[in-house]
């Protein structure tokens, strides 16, 4: 069968436990139904299609759960990666001020290249809020990424979220194979054709 | 056999499924059509509802949805494994299993009582 998409993004959520990665991972549902035969065994990935500039993107999105401390994911976990979803509890100081840690764990381990984004989670939760927006938004600042606050729980601004990630990845991916790909240009292009296309990004993505 | 009260024939289309394969309860896209093909096997799929307390209840299953590659499914979420198999579940809502995957063929199927096709 013919491939159905155009890019393969493999993304992470990771985060101290309690701050609702298992909702952020993709739930655009309000009803959640988990029922408690699945609840047990617990959720490995998801997949998720999504339509970005015209083209159809596959997202694998896995999350941390059972392995919640930093000092349990090394590299093996994060081999692939190409985004990671930082996420806090904006209710919860310990979850943002572990970030940094998180940040360390990922920069030991994962590619230099992998996308980062800062998600603060909760935010319907204002009146417990402990963290506020300001700090969030200074930390991604001082690391250079992107940040946006959510509520897994109401769907707020979680689909937004990936897409930015994904539409970052997408325009880091398109500009690499540009740099492999000199543009148009005569008789060279056709000279480097076929050596191209094995070392295309995809053929590096193994899947599990 | 259970599965067999609901008419799938017309649901079926030199082996493929003619329409888009949904979630039964919150709509979610599973997958599009003609991306997965008809195919009978056995397999005893744990029920959605579970009595708690007792022994995890299965029903025992025939008619599925062979998906050959799992990035052929538009949304869906994998269980973590149990014995040679994920159990799939709406990426949505997370209901489920709505069918398993084989980790060692890496086929997924899906069972058609368990979805509705629309």
């Amino acid at each position: 069968m013919a491939k159905t998409y155009d890019y393969l993004f493999k993304l992470l959520l990771i985060g101290d436990s309690g701050v609702g990665k298992t909702c952020v991972l993709f739930r655009f549902s309000e009803d959640a139904f988990n029922t408690t035969f699945i609840s047990t065994i617990g959720i490995d990935f998801k997949i998720r299609t999504i339509d970005l500039d015209g083209k159809k993107i596959k997202l694998q999105i896995w999350d941390t759960a059972g392995q919640e401390r930093f000092r349990t994911i090394t590299t093996a976990y994060y081999r692939g990666a190409m985004g990671i979803m930082l996420v806090y509890d904006i209710t919860n100081e310990k979850s943002f001020e572990n970030i940094k840690n998180w940040i360390r764990n990922i920069e030991e381990n994962a590619s230099s290249d992998v996308e980062k984004m800062l998600l603060g989670n909760k935010c319907e939760l204002e009146d417990k809020r402990q963290v506020s927006k300001e700090r969030g938004e200074q930390l991604a600042v001082e690391y250079g990424i992107k940040f946006i606050e959510t509520s897994a729980k109401a769907s707020i601004r979680v689909e937004e979220a990936f897409f930015t990630l994904a539409r970052d990845i997408k325009a880091n991916t398109e500009k690499k194979l540009e740099a492999s790909n000199p543009p148009k240009g005569g008789h060279q292009l056709k000279a480097t054709e076929p050596q191209r296309k094995p070392t295309n990004w995809l053929s590096r993505c193994t899947l599990l | 056999m259970p599965d067999c009260s609901e008419n799938y024939e017309g649901e079926i289309q030199d082996g493929f499924n003619i329409r888009s394969i949904k979630c039964k309860y919150c709509n979610s896209t599973i997958l599009k059509p003609l991306t997965a093909t008809f195919t009978t096997i056995e397999f005893q799929l744990p029920f959605m509802k579970q009595i708690t307390g007792e022994d995890v209840g299965t029903e025992d299953l025939s008619l599925f949805w062979l998906v050959a590659d799992m990035l052929i499914f538009e949304n869906v979420g994998f269980s973590n494994t149990v014995g040679n198999n994920k159990y799939l579940i709406c990426a949505d809502c997370e209901s489920g299993p709505i069918g398993y995957f084989d980790v060692i063929s890496k086929k997924s199927y899906v069972a058609l009582n368990r979805i509705k096709h629309c």
